[in-house]
């Protein structure tokens, strides 16, 4: 579903990744590893289209979005969800209007998005919330309507980078619960982190980059799909 | 429907977020616009003024003394039947002398001491409105002269000459100020958006992460600069009506200026319709500069 061949990043002519050649398939949890500047952000940056490579083809649901054009951009991206370290939501906007924002720049009808708006917030556990603006909420809180957000759409992948990044172990340990849920439920989740603790409460499969280059890529001989 | 109503709300939004911004830009953008609009009022009552002299304009066909009626009659005839000749009318040298006593009554006696009356018969032609450019009348007038029972021909050309050269270099005065006005309106309103798109660039960075296409995010600002165009427009409209209105009154009743009857007149309303039509336009080339190359997707 996403095929990544000898694909290369350069800023200011260093790579930031270097002939990286992955394959994800549907329905993969897949755990992207690395060391601060390996490359992490960067690859999430490839497939979410805010960054082109300067080598190799990547395919996204058959699409070689390499070379895709800026217009074309908005409908991919309205087929995925992407969870940012840093929330990026709207300040002034309620928790409902944000999570509502992926539908309404499609003209979904009041109504569907109403009824899928509090689907997503009730599986993100923060519909109790849905009225209050996002800096008045907890670093939690903030990561869950980002995730309602990014699922909304009812995309084929969800991409998150660092969503646990200063979080304590118990709110690190609530988030990835929630994307084991949303996993679990058929979405391909894509997490970067260089937090233990994750890796060990996910036990999947576990990308690892370093220097920008594929150093590793282990499946736990626990993990039920390669079994299959 | 429902992102129409949205992208509406965000364009109100923004103006409203930006009220000193706004009344700025909608203040230079009247102040702009009301310079250009005392030029085009100035240019729009001269050239009316032009426009009703030359239908004024009269061609005063002087005749020598002693002609017999019969001639009269038959040069009568000859103009009458020429193309340009809209009427006539005929001025006896006995009809001259009674004008002329009426109009000056004072100085009646002069003619007295002569005798004999000395004022020429005429004709007063009135050309057909075709041919009252003064092009034309010069024209006419010279075939005119090599009549022979014609005296002299007269109107009052080097006086509508050069009112009517007047018009047309304020009319290129008036596109040079409009075009520099128009350019610095959109300049200003391009500043404005500019400001607004600064203020909310992270918000516009998230609306293209969810997936938003470059026309749903830059509708908003086109919006917002097309309605301070528009309410620039009529903010100088309303300027130039209330100084209109002072400067008539401290020119006293309309009557006779420059000897022709006018009132000076605003603009119609067609043409501040157009004005205002003109605001929002200049609003929303100002905008548009302003989005120009902010399409492109980066995070
Ligand atoms: N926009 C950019 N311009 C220039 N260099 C960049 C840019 N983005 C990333 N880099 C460089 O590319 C390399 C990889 O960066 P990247 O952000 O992908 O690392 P990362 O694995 O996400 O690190 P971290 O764990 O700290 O988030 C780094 O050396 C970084 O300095
Ligand atoms: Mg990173």
């Amino acid at each position: 579903m996403i095929q990544l061949f000898h694909v290369t990043k350069y800023y200011d002519r260093r790579p930031a990744l270097f002939d990286i050649n992955l394959q994800i398939d549907k329905g993969e949890f897949v755990l992207l590893m690395g060391p601060s500047g390996a490359g992490k952000t960067t690859l999430l940056k490839l497939l979410f289209c805010a960054e082109q490579p300067d080598e190799g083809q990547i395919l996204v649901q058959q699409r070689n979005v390499a070379r895709i054009r800026p217009w074309e951009v908005p409908y991919l991206r309205r087929r995925m969800g992407f969870v940012f370290q840093d929330f990026r939501l709207l300040p002034k906007k309620t928790v409902f209007e944000n999570v509502a924002l992926p539908l309404l720049v499609q003209g979904v009808s009041s109504f569907d998005a109403r009824r899928k708006v509090m689907e997503v917030l009730k599986a993100a556990g923060i519909d109790h919330k849905k009225e209050s603006r996002p800096p008045l909420l907890s670093a939690g809180e903030q990561q869950r309507v980002c995730i309602a957000r990014a699922i909304v759409n009812g995309p084929f992948v969800l991409l998150a980078d660092e969503p646990t990044g200063n979080m304590d172990p118990d709110l690190s340990s609530e988030i990835i619960e929630l994307f084991k849920t949303i996993n679990a439920r058929g979405t391909t989740v894509v997490v970067a982190t260089h937090n233990r603790q994750v890796v060990e409460q996910v036990n999947r499969r576990v990308v690892t980059l370093a220097q920008g280059r594929l150093a590793s890529d282990d499946r736990p001989a626990s993990d039920e799909r390669v079994g299959q | 429907m429902r992102r129409l109503a949205y992208l509406i709300k965000e364009a109100l939004t923004n103006i409203r977020l930006n009220r000193t911004t706004t009344l700025i830009a909608v203040a230079t953008t009247a102040f702009t616009l009301a310079c250009f609009g005392v030029f085009l009022l100035l240019y729009v009552n001269l050239r009316g003024m032009v426009g009703s002299l030359q239908d004024d304009i009269k061609v005063i066909v002087y005749l020598h003394d002693n002609l017999a009626q019969q001639s009269i009659l038959e040069i009568q005839h000859r103009i009458k039947a020429e193309p340009e000749v809209a009427s006539l009318a005929y001025v006896s040298k006995e009809q001259a002398m009674a004008d002329f006593r009426t109009q000056f009554p004072a100085e009646s006696h002069l003619l007295q001491g002569l005798g004999e009356n000395p004022l020429p018969a005429s004709f007063v032609v009135t050309l057909v409105p075709r041919f009252r450019s003064s092009d034309a009348v010069k024209r006419w007038s010279d075939r005119l002269r090599s009549v022979p029972e014609v005296a002299q021909v007269q109107y009052s050309r080097d006086w509508i000459e050069n009112l009517a050269v007047v018009v047309v270099y304020l009319e290129l005065v008036a596109v040079a100020v409009g075009a520099i006005l128009s350019a610095a309106s959109v300049t200003i309103i391009a500043n404005t958006i500019r400001l607004t798109l600064y203020a909310r660039r992270e918000e516009i960075e998230i609306m293209k992460l969810i997936g938003a296409t470059g026309a749903f995010i830059k509708i908003p600002y086109l919006l917002e600069g097309t309605v301070l165009g528009a309410l620039g427009a009529t903010l100088a409209l309303i300027i130039l009506k209330a100084g209109f209105e002072f400067f008539k009154q401290q020119l006293g009743q309309p009557g006779r200026f420059l000897g022709i009857e006018s009132g000076f007149t605003f603009f119609s309303n067609q043409v501040s319709l157009l004005i205002v039509l003109a605001g929002l336009s200049l609003g929303f080339v100002g905008s548009f500069v302003s989005l120009l190359g902010y399409g492109r997707v980066k995070v």
